[in-house]
């Protein structure tokens, strides 16, 4: 019965995801258009336009990878099918008074909501802070509540040595920690603690919105408290992506079930310490932020991502190389997800590194590389447990006859796309602007190629959604 | 009664007014900041007419104000610009303009100016006038009021940091130490100038704390906010796995 329940709920988000995936790649690709001089918005119209996108995407894939692990974790552990629905409500609230804030009111301070932008009305609604600000303080609230009753489940069945996997530390461990359960355990804890740095920003924003001018903030404490929130979920939706992996890689693919080694073990703890201070990197520009947490940045930037990204790929390819590989819609999408992550993820590193950091600050490699490990590698973590769920309760499981065409669009569209980014980031063309000025006469083209590549990518993943929430339709409302 | 009530009107009056007058420096000084200067006409002393931006574009400016039959601030302004440069004969990154605002200055009393600082033959040094002196007023704030009980012009001691594409970078007003100085030469100079948000009572929570006595950061309440919601999760985890302890099964041993 509960896993029926379950089943359904997992149908509705994935539904949602999608549906809102298709409207945030629009926004996207009508900014690109604006920035080509191909449409022309008003800046607040862009600027809401990239707040809504920004938000939307980033909370889309996180609840999407929290709904494929809550799914997955079914396998192990009991989870709280209350919980689940809490943060499904809270997210459709959530999201309809954001849009609310952005769409109506014109808020627009971007995804990033830097103090003290919120409180600078530049056109937007008087009422529009404080509902975006609510809108947050509901999302966090359902996502928190989520989080930690998969942790609590997680602890009921593990201790916390078993949970994060120390035991593999030494030779013949006598308890084996799933591999999933190691990385859902130590995303979990990250997602909670910038979570728990998320409402204590915002109760600051209350309290200096509330005080009419008898409390200001501090801008330094709040753009660590931003960016240990912004930057530290941004990265933990990817590391959810990569616990279904490590679940459904091999099993797809026909092969024996991965386990925790020693290795994954501690490059998977490392990331768990190291990612809570990367965020650091955020700041470089901050002179007032002391060098040693600069230098904390940098190196925290390479602990958390290096060892994580090596023991993965290591697996992933030893897993292929050589080998007969049963291929599905499924393993591609994660075969070429990780390559995604890995060369998006390569891109941030290069730009958390100081030296280059001074270089590429604000330039279009930041959204380059952001979008490579997103578009290119977390949502195909997701459309893989997508497509592989929605198979699952389906009598026809057959591989699409769409099924290579949509892959050779997404990749066209998807490569094409940050391709663009990337040579405007080489081009040293600054990211964020609505209207680039005169003194870079390669911006608007590049912008209008992007949008061209972006529209082909939107095509692929309207095939998908077509293909999937067929199937997930029928899973919600077969009979119990 | 009738008494009362306008001594009250005179009185407040005199606030008002007197409020309208004590604009304090700091905010002045941040106005016009990195908007465009007027590009006047200008008479410079041992040249021909030429633009302002002629003079910009060839090196970032300093632009003080002043008027040659001034009996106040003008004189010791002066002076202390000169003997604040002249520690830096080396740096070259820039020209400053002496520029009159009184309307009855001449070019040879800008000359004479000139000579009175020993500065004529200083090739960093530009005497000059203008007959767009309103317009140029206007696009920096400066407000000089003529006293004709004094017959002299009430005004600050204004210099103006212009960048080499004509924008105002920096304004100082007064008699400034040489700190000071070097800020507005770096941001003629295009170069970042760190600036400090100052104590405040309604600031409780900051990272750091700035002592612009000593010009040094303190550790501030801050900084425990950006550690706690770290200590917050360790502290949930061990709570909850000792609270969930007893309904852990015993996992089976792998072999």
């Amino acid at each position: 019965m509960e896993s029926i329940k379950l089943r359904k709920i997992t149908s509705v988000w994935v539904i949602t995801v999608l549906i809102l995936f298709i409207v945030s790649i629009t926004l996207g690709i009508l900014m690109r258009l604006n920035q080509g001089e191909v449409i022309s918005q008003s800046p607040v119209t862009f600027y809401s336009n990239l707040t809504t996108h920004g938000l939307t995407m980033i909370g889309i894939w996180f609840v999407a990878g929290m709904a494929a692990v809550n799914y997955l974790m079914q396998r192990y552990i009991k989870t709280s099918y209350a919980a689940n629905v809490i943060a499904l409500v809270f997210t459709v609230i959530g999201v309809l008074m954001l849009w609310t804030a952005t769409f109506i009111g014109k808020f627009h301070a971007a995804w990033t909501f830097l103090y003290p932008l919120p409180f600078k009305e530049m056109g937007a609604a008087t009422w529009a802070t404080l509902l975006f600000l609510a809108s947050l303080t509901v999302l966090g609230i359902g996502w928190l509540i989520w989080s930690i009753s998969l942790m609590t489940q997680i602890l009921k069945k593990y201790s916390i040595a078993q949970a994060f996997a120390w035991q593999h530390f030494k030779k013949n461990p006598k308890v084996e920690t799933p591999p999933f359960i190691l990385i859902s355990m130590i995303t979990l804890i990250g997602v909670i603690a910038c979570l728990f740095a998320a409402v204590v920003l915002l109760v600051l924003f209350y309290a200096e919105y509330f005080s009419k001018g008898n409390f200001v903030n501090d801008a330094l404490l709040m753009k660590n408290l931003t960016y240990f929130f912004g930057h530290t979920i941004a990265n933990e939706m990817l590391y959810l992506g990569l616990a279904v992996i490590y679940e459904l890689f091999s099993e797809v693919s026909g092969r024996p079930k991965w386990k925790t080694t020693w290795y994954v073990a501690l490059a998977w703890n490392f990331t768990l310490i190291f990612v809570l201070t990367a965020f650091f990197h955020h700041l470089y520009m901050d002179f007032v932020q002391p060098e040693g947490l600069q230098i904390i940045g940098q190196l925290a930037s390479y602990l958390a991502s290096l060892p994580a990204a090596g023991v993965t790929v290591f697996s992933v390819f030893i897993a292929v190389y050589r080998t007969k590989i049963k291929w599905s819609l499924t393993n591609l999408l994660f075969f070429i997800g990780i390559a995604g992550w890995v060369i998006g993820g390569l891109g941030a590193v290069i730009d958390s590194t100081i030296s280059n950091n001074i270089v590429l600050h604000n330039t279009l490699w930041v959204p380059a590389h952001f979008h490579t490990y997103n578009a290119m590698g977390n949502v195909l973590f997701s459309l893989g447990f997508f497509y592989w769920f929605s198979t699952q309760f389906s009598e026809n499981s057959k591989v699409s006859k769409f099924t290579t065409l949509t892959l050779t669009l997404l990749l066209i569209g998807g490569i094409g796309f940050l391709l663009a980014f990337y040579f405007g980031g080489a081009d040293s063309i600054p990211r964020r602007y609505s209207i680039y000025p005169s003194d870079f006469p390669m911006a608007a083209p590049m912008a209008t190629i992007g949008a061209t590549f972006a529209t082909i990518y939107l095509i692929a993943i309207l095939i998908f959604f077509f293909n999937i929430y067929k199937r997930c339709l029928k899973i919600l409302f077969s009979p119990s | 009664m009738f008494k009362n009530i306008v001594f009250t009107i005179i009185t407040i009056g005199f606030c008002i007014k007197g409020n309208a007058q004590t604009v304090s420096a700091e905010v002045k000084e941040e106005r016009n900041i990195y908007e465009k200067i007027y590009d006047a006409p200008l008479n410079v002393a041992g040249k021909q007419q030429l633009s302002l931006h002629e003079l910009y574009n060839e090196k970032p400016l300093l632009l003080a104000l002043v008027f040659t039959r001034c009996s106040g601030v003008c004189n010791p302004f002066l002076l202390q610009l000169k003997e604040n440069l002249q520690f830096r004969t080396k740096d070259n990154s820039f020209n400053v303009l002496v520029l009159s605002f009184d309307p009855r200055d001449s070019i040879k009393d800008m000359n004479l100016l000139a000579k009175k600082f020993d500065l004529e033959n200083n090739k960093q040094w530009f005497f000059a006038v203008t007959d767009s002196i309103t317009k140029l007023n206007q696009s920096i704030s400066f407000n000089p009021v003529w006293d004709s009980v004094i017959n002299q012009y009430d005004h600050d001691a204004l210099l103006v940091g212009i960048n080499s594409e004509g924008y105002i970078t920096k304004k100082l007003i007064g008699i400034r130490r040489g700190h000071d100085m070097d800020l507005l030469i770096a941001s003629v100079n295009n170069v970042f100038s760190p600036t400090y948000r100052l104590p405040s009572k309604n600031l409780l929570f900051s990272c750091f704390n700035y002592d612009p006595k000593t010009g040094k950061n303190k550790l501030g309440l801050g900084l425990i906010f950006i550690a706690l919601p770290a200590v917050l999760t360790v502290l949930m985890l061990i709570f909850i796995s000792y609270f969930v302890k007893h309904k852990r099964p015993e996992i089976e041993e792998t072999s």
